[in-house]
């Protein structure tokens, strides 16, 4: 599992936005996934999709990961943001896109 | 038949309202199946909590109802915000 933890650190690390989900953002296999997706298409970022059904070791370590029970899972600027619940809750209160353009824009200067 | 895994929202309510007492929680049953379900809770223990802070007071409550419930909708604040 600590190897599975450590590329999960990376990932969210190395990414500004990541997404734990069951399925892939074009064929999402959650109804929880697929709104989430949703709203990160609405931001209209790019973010790195992980699916968990075909990385299955992922699956019970992203929970360990993050203390967070349920999927999908959502990281900005390697921080755990929350589930589909939050992340809409967060996007209709105008939240979520400044989280994230600020995210990209840190990732950005840290790379220049 | 698997009846053991069925879960009532009444039983939601109360484990909620135990771990987090004065709390005003509203389970329903989205299906009908006792897997899927909408609860929203009110509760004065959020005030100051981020909403993962406020929604691991609430998965922590469940405890031993998590794994049979399949789908859970959640929506928490403290009492002085509206909602919306």
């Amino acid at each position: 599992m600590s190897d599975t933890l450590d590329e999960i650190a990376r990932e969210v690390r190395e990414n500004p936005v990541v997404i734990y989900m069951k399925g892939t953002p074009r064929f999402p296999m959650c109804g929880f996934s697929a709104a989430t997706v949703e709203v990160l298409d609405a931001i209209g970022v790019p973010y790195k999709a992980v699916d968990i059904l075909a990385e299955s070791a992922k699956r019970e370590a992203v929970k360990a990961f993050s203390n967070w029970p349920t999927l999908p899972q959502v990281f900005v600027g390697g921080k755990f943001v929350g589930g589909c619940d939050i992340v809409r809750e967060l996007h209709a209160r105008g939240e979520l896109e400044p989280m994230i353009k600020a995210a990209i824009a840190e990732r950005a200067s840290a790379a220049s | 038949m698997y009846r053991e895994a069925v879960t009532r929202p009444e039983e939601i309510e109360r484990a909620i309202v135990t771990a987090l007492p004065g709390a005003r929680v509203r389970a329903a049953d989205t299906t009908g199946a006792g897997d899927h379900f909408e609860v929203e809770v009110v509760a004065a223990q959020f005030a100051g909590q981020g909403l993962v802070e406020q929604h691991r007071l609430v998965y922590g409550a469940l405890g031993a109802l998590m794994p049979s419930i399949h789908a859970l909708s959640l929506r928490t604040r403290p009492p002085e915000e509206k909602a919306g």
